[in-house]
């Protein structure tokens, strides 16, 4: 079952023309990474996708609903994809529990009791126990990256989106990130990964998209993109990284 | 602005220091657990120890400047049957102007805060007319907005009634109204820049777990927003409590214009007499700004979040 299709897409900044046709399809429980040159169009592509930004044309389904139509409430939709930024991006004025309660009480009109049972609960899954109750200016990256990612759990997506998560982490807190996505990806959410981690995107990723230019150039399993890139470009860049 | 009662709902959080790390020596906070002690943890939280101790260190001064004052006066360096005579005069006008401030700050926070919020809102209408407010009335001195808005309330009232006694009172009024709306220009400007300070990526993560614009400004930018404004605020609202001593000149009967009515009399005992008269002024406003500010200080402690903040104050 595809979970996400994305069909034609396109995306211009002024004269701009970032993204060309992008196509792009998620079946149910892969985990797709997405490579490609600074600039090549991977943000606003994972933007567009989760209508931060409004497409200029193509198509985003959700479950087989269009999701990029005047008729559907954006909100909806971003509901149900999880996004989890290079940045973070936690509310710095509420505690970690109360990061990931906030959407569970004020768009899924939960009960704030049973909204912390399970806040508590998502950032249980991935190791935060102990940091409930600290804000996130007392956490250290790594830590608030995975409170970023029990938040965006917490919602129930139907897909997580992750634009370069480990990127603006000391190489210390990169695993610790890694872990609780690749525990994540083997308990089979689907999910869309911007990264450059090899390691990552070779045992979890079940597929690789090349990007460049904002057009998909090539995709394939792991092994086709970094041992065999059909591409001169992939080729090129793939050596860049592995080095 | 929500964090107060917010946590108030939740017994399971742990109260938060608002003295932090750098706090009273470095004491955690004792933990509540009883519902009943609810009070104490908001009364906890509002006046931390070192708080506690400022507010003491500052009675014991009063006290102290009372007793050397009372001790001058006996000894005859001053008159101070007059003193005491003005006192009355001066305390019903410093309810005055307890009057006009519990005016003019609410209504000035009030049209500010809309104002500032307009002028950061997507509709042209909403920021061309903010716009338009702040620059009209950031350009006019208060006294002459004063001035003309007690002559419009005047010349409104005498079509409306011939009690002449109401349309000087509604005049008086109108004035402060328009003091109000004159530090709300001030206001709004430091309200947008509280919001703008805010960076893009709150909105961005409020907007990708789905909350509306609403929502999003509601619970994650205003609070925010304001934590940062509150110090321009203090400031803004201790500088409008002086601004008030100008609706004496349209005939206001608060501090400023009850000891004006008191200068001839004061005379009588030379020139010691307005000088007694302007220092007990002065004193009058001092404990009306330090209330004010205090205030807001407790705000700011309140609003504090740990680690966020570089320097403690
Ligand atoms: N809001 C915007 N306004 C104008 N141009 C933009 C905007 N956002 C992105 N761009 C441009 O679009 C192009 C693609 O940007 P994008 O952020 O999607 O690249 P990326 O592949 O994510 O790069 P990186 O690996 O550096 O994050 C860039 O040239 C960028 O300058
Ligand atoms: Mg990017």
């Amino acid at each position: 079952m595809t979970v996400l299709r994305v069909r034609a897409l396109n995306k211009s900044f002024g004269d701009l023309h970032v993204l060309h046709d992008v196509d792009l399809d998620v079946e149910k429980g892969e985990v797709l990474c997405i490579i490609g040159p600074s600039g090549s169009g991977k943000s606003t592509l994972l933007r567009c996708t989760n209508l931060l930004i409004p497409p200029d044309s193509g198509e985003v389904f959700l479950d087989g609903v269009r999701v990029n139509d005047p008729a559907v409430r954006p909100e909806w939709v971003r509901q149900q994809i999880g996004t989890v930024f290079q940045s973070f991006n936690l509310f710095t004025h509420l505690t970690a529990v109360r990061n990931v309660m906030l959407g569970l009480v004020h768009v899924k009109k939960m009960d704030r009791k049973s909204a912390r049972v399970k806040a508590v609960l998502e950032l249980e899954r991935v190791g935060l126990k102990d940091k409930l109750d600290a804000y996130p200016a007392q956490l250290s990256g790594g830590q608030q990256q995975r409170v970023a990612i029990a938040r965006a759990l917490a919602m129930d997506p139907k897909v997580m989106l992750f634009d370069e998560p480990t990127s603006a982490l000391d190489p210390e807190f990169i695993h610790e990130v890694l872990d609780a996505m690749g525990q994540l990806a083997r308990d089979g959410m689907t999910m869309v990964v911007v990264s450059h981690e090899m390691g990552f995107a070779r045992e979890a990723a079940h597929a690789i998209a090349f990007m460049d230019h904002g057009r998909i150039l090539e995709q394939g399993t792991p092994e086709e993109i970094f041992d065999r890139p059909g591409h001169e470009r992939t080729k090129a860049f793939v050596g860049k990284i592995l080095r | 602005m929500s964090r107060a009662a917010d946590s108030g709902g939740t017994p399971l959080t742990a109260p938060v220091s608002s003295a932090g790390p750098g706090g009273p020596g470095g004491l955690p906070p004792p933990r509540w657990r009883s519902t009943g002690a609810a009070l104490g943890r908001t009364l906890y939280r509002w006046f931390p120890p070192a708080r506690l101790a400022r507010i003491c260190v500052a009675l014991a001064g009063i006290d102290a400047a009372a007793a050397v004052a009372l001790w001058l006066g006996e000894r005859g360096f001053y008159s101070l049957p007059f003193a005491a005579t003005i006192l009355p005069q001066l305390f019903s006008g410093f309810e005055v102007s307890a009057e006009a401030i519990a005016l003019v700050i609410p209504l000035g926070f009030g049209v500010g805060f809309l104002i500032g919020w307009g002028r950061t809102s997507r509709s042209v209408l909403l920021r061309g007319f903010g716009a338009m407010y702040v620059d009209f009335f950031r350009s006019m001195p208060p006294i002459v907005l004063i001035f003309f808005a007690s002559l419009i309330g005047l010349l409104g009232l005498n079509y409306l009634t011939s009690d002449p006694y109401l349309a000087h009172t509604v005049g008086l009024w109108f004035g402060a109204v328009a003091l109000g709306l004159h530090t709300a220009a001030y206001q709004a400007e430091i309200v947008r820049a509280g919001i703008l300070s805010v960076p893009a990526g709150q909105t961005e993560a409020t907007d990708s777990i789905g909350l509306s614009r609403t929502q999003s400004m509601f619970l994650v930018v205003l609070p925010q927003a304001f934590r940062v404004s509150l110090p321009a605020l203090g400031n803004e609202f201790s500088s409008v409590i002086k601004d008030t001593s100008l609706l004496s000149l349209i005939g206001w009967l608060e501090i400023t214009g009850s000891g004006y009515n008191e200068l001839f009399p004061s005379l009588h005992y030379g020139l010691q007499g307005p000088l007694i008269l302007w220092i007990e002024v002065a004193i009058f406003y001092f404990i009306l700004t330090f209330l004010l500010t205090s205030a807001v200080r407790s705000l700011e402690n309140v609003s504090r979040v740990p680690g966020l903040e570089a320097a403690q104050s």
